[in-house]
Formats: C-alpha cells, structure tokens, sequence
C-alpha cells in the first residue's frame, strides 16, 4: 500500500505544475502581481543599503572621523598612555608636546622658509600617514610635510630641508638646526593646515632644548596627546571617557549619528514597508490558491477518486504558490537589476568609483529569496487544508 | 499480499446497507468474479448512485456482514481512521478504475498523459502491448497528444474508458458512460467497453438508468426496488423483489 502513496507525492507536484503551466495567463498574473510588490521594495532596499553603505565608507575611509581631538592643555603622564593605548576601544595615541614649544621654522635650498610650522607628533600606526610609511618608526632625521607646507616650499618626497628653532639665553638668541628629509607628504583631505610630522622623540628633544634641559626627565608629563578610536562605533564612549576625567574633547560625533540615525529610520520605514507587503502577499496568494482550489474542486475530486492520498493532493496548492513564488522573484530580478544599473548610472557623478547608490547585499537577496518561499508555503496552507478535504464523491457528481 | 486465485471474487458482498440523508439502501448479497459484468438499473433517484459510491469507496457503509474487494475488508478499511482512509486510497488507486458520466478527464494533460495517470500513480511501467491495445481498439491513435477539450464527447468518453482500464484495475465501476452520447455512439461504446473488460480480465460494473439498452447487453443485472415502508431500496435481481 504505502508505495502507491510515495509517487503520489511527485504526481501531485508533476499534476500542480503542469496545471500551472496549462493555465498560463492566471499563472502569469500571479507572478507579475507578486513582482509589483517585490520589485519596488527591492529597489527602495537597494537604495537603503546603497546609500548607507556609501556615507558609512566615507565616515569610515576618512580617519579624521575616528579622531577625538583633545583641547586645552593637562598633565598627561606616561602611565596615562599606556592604558588608554591598552583599551580595545584605541586606534592610536601619541603623547604632545605643549602646543607654544611645538613649532618648527622649514627653509629649503633654493631659500624659500616658512617659520612656525606646526610640529605634529607621529608614531607607527599614525592613521594620518600615508599606509605605505604608516607601519615602521620613521627613521632619524626624516619627517613627513602636510600637503600645504609641501606646496609653499615647493618640495616633494625625497627632498632635504633644514628645520630651526631658537632659544634666548640671557638675551642672547641661540639656534638648532637639523637637516631633514622629507619622507612623505599627508594629504589636503587628511591635514589641511601647514604642518610638519615628526617623530615623538624628535618633538621631546625640541622641547627639552627650549626649555634648557639638559638631559630628558625621567617622568615626563605631556600637555596633551593625539587619540584615534579603533572604529566608528568607538568614538563616542572614548570621547565620554575623556570627558569624564576633566578633558575638553571634541569628535565628529554629529555626524557618525546622522548616519547612524539615517541608517536607523530607513530601516524602520522599509520594515513597515515590508510588513505591509508581506500581508498583502499573503492574503492576495492564500486568496488566489484558495480560488484556484474551489475552481478546479471537480479536477481535484477526480484525483482523490483516482486514489491520490489527501495530503498528496494537498501538495498541489503548496507546489503553485512556490511556482509563483519562483516566478515572481525571477520577474522581480528581471526588472530590478536594469532599475540599479540605472540609479547608479544617473548618479554616477556624485560617486567615487567603488562606490555604489542601490546596491543589494547577496546575503539580504538570498533572505529574500528564501522568505518569499516560506510565505508562499504558508499563504498555500489554507487552500492545502481545503484540498485534503475534499471528498472524492464529488467527483462522481454531476455540477 | 492477498492470495489471488481465479476463482476468488473480486467484490464480495453481503447484507450491504448505506445511508445518505433519510435515504437507504441495501444489497442482499452480491459476488462477482474477474472477466464477469453485471449492470445496476433502475428508476430515476431510486439510490443507483448511493450504491456507486459504497463501490467505489468513497462511501462509509451503514453497515455490512461482507464487503471485500480483492480480499481485503472495506469495512474495516473505513473504520481504522487516517490509515484506513490511505489504505482505501490505495485501494481505490490500485483495484478500481472509474468511468464517469461526462468529464472524467484533466484539461491540462494531454490524451496519452490521462490515460497513463494511473499506472504513474502507482508507480508502474505502462504494459506496453495492452495500451496499444486499448488505443487502437478505442480509435484514439490519432489524438494521443491532442487536449481533452479538443474532442467530442464520445471522444472523450472513450479516452475516459481507456484511462479507467491502463493499469488494467480487477474491477470496473461505469456510472452512465453513455448518458450524454447519442443512441447509435452509445451502443458502440457499451459494447467497447464490454469488450474491453473482458479482454482485460475485469469484473464490470455498469451502472445505468436506460434499462432497455441493458436489457440488450445480456448481462445480468440488479434492480433497484423500492421496500412497502416506502424508505429502503434493496438491489436485487429481477423477480427476487416480486418473490418477497
């Protein structure tokens, strides 16, 4: 007995499917219906994701975002250092001089100078210079130009330069100069102002000959420090940290939140969007089954007199709202790919290459997928329970 | 599973009652064996389609001391619940093949896809010899492919006779085959299909209101009789009700 059950199922899968195809127009109805939702949520999802996507890379491809911009000058000792450079939360720290002493007069060959640069301080892993000098200490007696210091003494990499500061003793102004190549430039989008980034030591020896010491302090204590969070996510807390120990500090916070927050309300609005759809697919499909079920009532009695099982029979509505399901995702597929290509290409000039306007996540595509079957199943399931109902009887009755 | 002996009938049937609504019915015995026909005749709304659907299992009986087909118990069949509901699917899939009054057929499979839905229900190669047989026999070689819908209604009718016998099923339950087809169509028919059982090895059931074209076929035949309470149609054969 039981093996005439078992090809009853794949008969009633083959009966469903070929029912489906033989009523092509209604089929195709379905299909076009469950696309007219699918397509347009596609693409709004596409466009959330795309954009998100974008301002995040952006917020994320400029460090100056991460940065907590320390203000005001304090008593940093070398212990304070080490545990915030211990945090998981830290990207870089480096210590800074007091911000008068941290000036460097710069003149080249060829005689142009400009005086009072800004020393910055820089150490390996500096998210400021650029990836290829960022690993290793910069070597003695090299520093790196801001891209504004490099254009007004008109040196590139490679370049020597000598660096000066000045000291009055006793009325008497005394000078120090170094020779210094120049070992890279950081960009304009990076560091806008003029500004010379050299080595910690370097700055430490700057101030110590300004202020006539000697010989280093042994516990040495810092004006101020440069903080970079790990991540986006990171700023804010390390920020408040700061700001609980009597810092004055200041981040991009506002708009890592405006991100965030975009992020945030389209997401709920696409979900409502989504919940929304989701119940019209239901109810339009269940309906539509359930229909289909009560048309083809005598067809569907004849198979049960013909001894298909009931719950083999109930696998007819559940294979057709699938086929829908399939057919209205490949539909969907169909129009939204085009839809991208176009958002993207119309919009084109206000991106950077890489960088994408509607763009779906294959992971969130294949979520899709699966979720429009699953749907499929369940808004099948009514018309299912009235199939395995049916009474073979009916087909021996005249309508 | 059941032994098959030729001789073994194929329905078996004693003290059969059904009930639909306030109407009754009942069949004082009943037995027929393979390559046998008998018809069912009878007035107008006297039960004959009540006692087609006991036959056709898709009735649960009032009550029976006997009703096998092909040696197995339909009665306890329709009292094991699920299981048994499966197992008269099964039954119904394997032991008996349908010929309805009009219809009767898929529209979405093609000539050839209907008759072979059967043996594909149950899993069996189509017997190769025996549906050229019924093809040829019927005259549907030339529209094997062709839509139902694309036939007339003899036709069909004919399509439908040679899908109830593809998987060459032990009994053959007709219920007005030839009701909606013109009198000359209709004998010729009858008599394909009468051929065609016996070819087959099948116990036939012809069930029909036109008692004299039945009267033609020489077959026997169970009456439907009306009992003096007035509420109870007994099927026996001609004369038995008289002698009660």
């Amino acid at each position: 007995m039981t093996q005439a059950v078992r090809p009853g199922f794949r008969q009633a899968v083959r009966l469903a499917s070929r029912d489906f195809r033989h009523d092509w127009k209604v089929s195709l109805c379905l299909c076009v219906a469950l696309a007219a939702v699918m397509t347009p949520l596609m693409v709004l999802f596409g466009l959330k994701t795309g954009i998100v996507t974008t301002l995040q890379t952006r917020l994320l491809s400029d460090p100056r975002n991460r940065e907590v911009v320390v203000v005001g000058s304090y008593r940093l000792d070398a212990g304070w250092f080490s545990a915030l450079a211990a945090q998981p939360g830290t990207g870089f720290v480096v210590p800074r001089t007091r911000s008068l002493a941290a000036t460097l007069d710069v003149r080249v060959a060829s005689g142009k100078a400009e005086p009072g640069l800004e020393l910055v301080p820089t150490a390996p892993g500096d998210p400021l210079i650029p990836p290829d000098l960022r690993a290793r200490p910069l070597a003695d007696g090299t520093v790196l130009l801001s891209q504004s210091a490099a254009t007004t003494l008109g040196v590139t990499a490679g370049s020597t330069v000598t660096g000066q500061i000045s000291r009055i003793v006793q009325g008497q102004t005394e000078v120090r100069r170094w020779s210094l190549t120049v070992a890279g430039v950081v960009p304009e989008a990076l560091f806008s102002r003029p500004a010379v980034f050299a080595p910690l030591a370097f700055l430490v020896a700057a101030e110590d000959w300004r202020d006539g010491r000697e010989k280093p302090a042994a516990d040495r204590l810092f004006a101020s420090a440069r903080v970079f969070a790990a991540d986006l996510e990171a700023v804010a807390p390390l920020a408040e940290q700061l700001r609980q120990q009597g810092m004055e500090v200041r981040t991009r916070a506002a708009e890592i939140e405006s991100v965030r927050l975009l992020d945030r309300s389209l997401s709920r609005v696409l979900s409502l969007l989504l919940g929304l759809a989701v119940i019209g697919f239901l109810l339009s499909l269940g309906a539509s089954l359930w229909a289909a079920v009560e048309r083809k009532r005598r067809d569907l009695a004849l198979l049960r007199l013909l001894g298909f099982d009931g719950t083999a029979l109930a696998l007819v509505p559940v294979t057709q709202g699938l086929l829908v399901a399939a057919g209205g995702v490949a539909l969907s597929s169909l129009l939204y790919w085009p839809s991208a290509a176009f958002f993207n290409a119309t919009l084109a000039g206000t991106l950077a290459r890489e960088e994408f306007v509607c763009r779906l996540d294959p992971a969130h595509y294949l979520i899709g997928i699966v979720l429009t079957l699953v749907l499929a199943v369940l808004a099948a399931a009514g018309a299912a329970r009235k199939v395995a109902q049916i009474d073979p009887a009916e087909s021996l009755r005249e309508i | 599973m059941t032994q098959t002996s030729t001789d073994a009938p194929v329905l078996h049937i004693k003290g059969l009652s059904g009930q639909r609504g306030a109407f009754r019915l009942t069949v004082p015995g009943l037995s027929l064996g393979a390559g046998q026909a008998l018809a069912v005749t009878g007035p107008s709304g006297c039960g004959k389609s009540t006692l087609l659907d006991l036959l056709g299992l898709v009735l649960r009986p009032a009550a029976a001391a006997t009703f096998r087909v092909m040696g197995q118990d339909v009665s306890a069949l329709w009292a094991d619940g699920a299981r048994g509901q499966s197992g008269l699917a099964a039954l119904r899939a394997g032991s008996v093949g349908y010929i309805l009054q009009t219809g009767g057929l898929l529209p979405y499979l093609s000539v050839a896809e209907n008759i072979g839905l059967s043996p594909r229900l149950l899993g069996q190669a189509v017997d190769r010899g025996w549906y050229d047989h019924l093809v040829t026999q019927l005259g549907l070689q030339d529209h094997l492919t062709k839509a139902p819908r694309l036939l007339s209604i003899g036709q069909r009718q004919r399509v439908a006779m040679a899908r109830a016998l593809a998987h060459r099923p032990p009994l053959v339950l007709a219920d007005e085959p030839t009701a909606a087809l013109d009198p000359a169509t209709a004998d010729r028919a009858l008599a394909l299909l009468l051929g065609l059982s016996v070819d087959s090895g099948a116990a036939l059931i012809l069930v029909s209101h036109d008692q004299r074209r039945i009267a033609g076929l020489q077959v026997p035949v169970l009456t439907g009789v009306l009992e003096k309470n007035g509420q109870t149609v007994r099927f026996v054969p001609p004369g038995a009700g008289d002698a009660r």
